[in-house]
């Protein structure tokens, strides 16, 4: 496999009630890349997102993980796509019938369905953790505000450690407090080798966890290449979204600073925070995320 | 015009193709159901408890109804043409046969039809079945069939319940009003009632639960992005479920008649 993209997009169109959402997208993730989909409001950010995740279906071109098209995975195979790839709605979309816990352990027990209560328990617990939710998970998505749920849907792609993640827009919605989270929840992933595909129009954000950027306009890939280039783009529609990218050498955005900048950077040396009970946190050190001691890579 | 005409007929064999496929790929996924084992399991037993036990008191209620008025009317109107014993043939074919399985049908089409597809519909809205694709559980075999089943052996044991209520329960109400005796009315009820009549029903109710299921999830699952399309689903799929029901109610009588 060695060469082989681990996410391939080849020549994906989608239309939607007459509407080009995209037109002949040809783009791919290597292995341990995170890659900045990043569009003006409209652009086809979220359609790009789902088409790449395999949930919506494109009317043309194919969708290749890798190496092989999902329209021909087994279904053995798909299931293991699914185990190994999280998904972060712009809205959450946490299932309102269900529980917190419920929303967090399904994934769980629908790919490990071995796995005892305890171990469903704790795999869902640090999930909930690790995206700082430490609230009641005996309660619906209904009592939770829109941020709480954002948390939660974070924590449902988490909870199985998968080894690619792609998010739509995994900052709205949320808090400053929230939000100043998510850069070291990327990071952390970042520094495990998970690949990720993030759609998003948060300059900051990708300033901090980029590794290459592609822009959409108007469903069509109009620049793509690693971060450092994307500032050397010319084209005035790109532009318009990579405008404010800055080179990483450039001060930190001031939402990454004060208290939640402080937990953020002090993740970021490595240094362990007291939790809500005065506790270390370990959420956050390599020890896998699906409840395993020791992560399943 | 005939452009216009040509792309509606297009599009109406689209859908119905759509439709029998969708119909094909839920009878495969709840054929699977029991194999699998899956969560999908706990969904069954709440949609049996919604769609059958919660309405068997209604079900009942029209069981006892119209069965002690068939008693009342058939016992002194018939008796008066010297025809009391058809009393009990219009009581099995009116209960067992004909006007069971369709009032149960309109009875779980007004509850669990709406229900089914206007729960779908606020789930595609809010993106929750795309959520169950995303971590690879596959909505039709996880949704749709559990309701499928549930609403089919539902229907099916809410006829056999109307049957009971209508033929026995009515008996108990007419006591009161005016009395028969029950060795009488028993004696002269099964010796009208054949296996063909309670099969008709049981025929009857298992393609009506077929007919209202998949509406329901056909429409709730047709929901795409907005939150005014989810009434319009519930409303679709009792409107479609009631038309369907009676078209086949139609067909299987005339089967049953004329063949």
């Amino acid at each position: 496999m060695e060469g082989t993209s681990l996410v391939e997009l080849r020549g994906v169109s989608v239309v939607r009630q007459g509407y080009t959402v995209l037109r002949d997208v040809n783009i791919s993730l290597s292995s341990g890349e995170t890659l900045f989909v990043m569009g003006v409001a409209g652009s086809g950010k979220s359609m790009f997102i789902k088409v790449a995740a395999g949930i919506t279906i494109p009317e043309e071109g194919d969708i290749l993980y890798k190496g092989k098209s999902l329209d021909r995975l087994a279904p053995r195979e798909e299931a293991a796509f699914r185990k190994s790839s999280g998904f972060v709605f712009q809205d959450a979309a946490l299932w309102s019938n269900m529980s917190l816990f419920e929303n967090l352990a399904l994934p769980v027990r629908v790919h490990e369905p071995r796995r005892g209560r305890a171990e469903v328990d704790r795999a869902v617990r640090r999930a909930a953790e690790l995206v700082g939710y430490g609230q009641d998970l005996g309660v619906r998505p209904a009592e939770l505000s829109s941020g709480e749920r954002k948390l939660i849907g974070l924590a449902r792609a988490l909870v199985l450690d998968p080894e690619i993640l792609f998010m739509d827009d995994p900052t709205a919605d949320l808090d400053e407090t929230s939000a100043a989270r998510v850069p070291a929840i990327l990071d952390e992933l970042k520094s495990r080798g998970r690949s990720m595909i993030i759609a998003s129009a948060v300059s900051e954000l990708a300033q901090r966890c980029a590794d290459s950027i592609a822009v959409l306009v108007e469903g069509v890939i109009a620049a793509r290449g690693p971060y450092g280039d994307a500032m050397t783009w010319s084209d005035a529609r790109v532009r318009e979204v990579t405008g404010r990218l800055k080179a990483r050498d450039a001060p930190e955005p001031g939402w990454l600073k004060g208290l939640a900048g402080a937990w953020v950077s002090a993740m970021a040396d490595g240094v362990e925070m007291p939790d809500s009970r005065g506790e270390p946190r370990d959420d956050l050190a390599g020890g896998g995320l699906a409840g395993g001691e020791g992560g399943k890579d | 015009m005939f452009e216009r005409i040509g792309r509606a007929a297009i599009g109406a064999v689209d859908r119905f193709l759509y439709a029998l496929g969708f119909f094909a790929q839920v009878v495969k996924e709840s054929a699977l159901l029991f194999k699998r084992r899956q969560v999908g399991f706990d969904v069954l037993i709440k949609q049996i408890l919604f769609t059958g036990v919660e309405a068997l008191g209604i079900a009942a209620a029209m069981a006892l109804a119209i069965g002690a008025a068939i008693n009342l009317i058939g016992s002194s109107l018939l008796a008066e043409f010297g025809q009391g014993k058809l009393m009990y043939s219009i009581l099995i074919v009116v209960i067992s046969r004909e006007l069971g399985p369709l009032l149960t049908a309109f009875v779980v089409i007004a509850r669990s039809g709406t229900a089914i597809a206007t729960e779908l519909g606020g789930m595609a809205v809010g993106h929750e079945l795309e959520a169950y694709v995303a971590v690879g559980v596959n909505p039709v075999s996880y949704i749709a069939a559990p309701r499928f089943l549930g609403v089919v052996v539902s229907l099916v044991v809410l006829n056999i319940y109307f049957n009971i209520f209508g033929l026995l329960g009515s008996f108990a109400v007419v006591q009161v009003l005016k009395p028969i005796a029950f060795d009488v009315y028993f004696r002269n009820l099964f010796a009208v009632l054949t296996p063909g009549d309670l099969l008709s029903g049981f025929a009857k109710s298992f393609v009506f639960g077929i007919i209202i299921s998949v509406v329901a999830l056909y429409r709730g699952f047709g929901v795409e992005r907005s939150v005014t399309e989810v009434p319009v689903a519930g409303i679709k799929a009792v409107g479609s479920s009631f038309m369907l029901c009676i078209f086949a109610d139609i067909v299987m009588m005339a089967m049953q008649y004329l063949g």
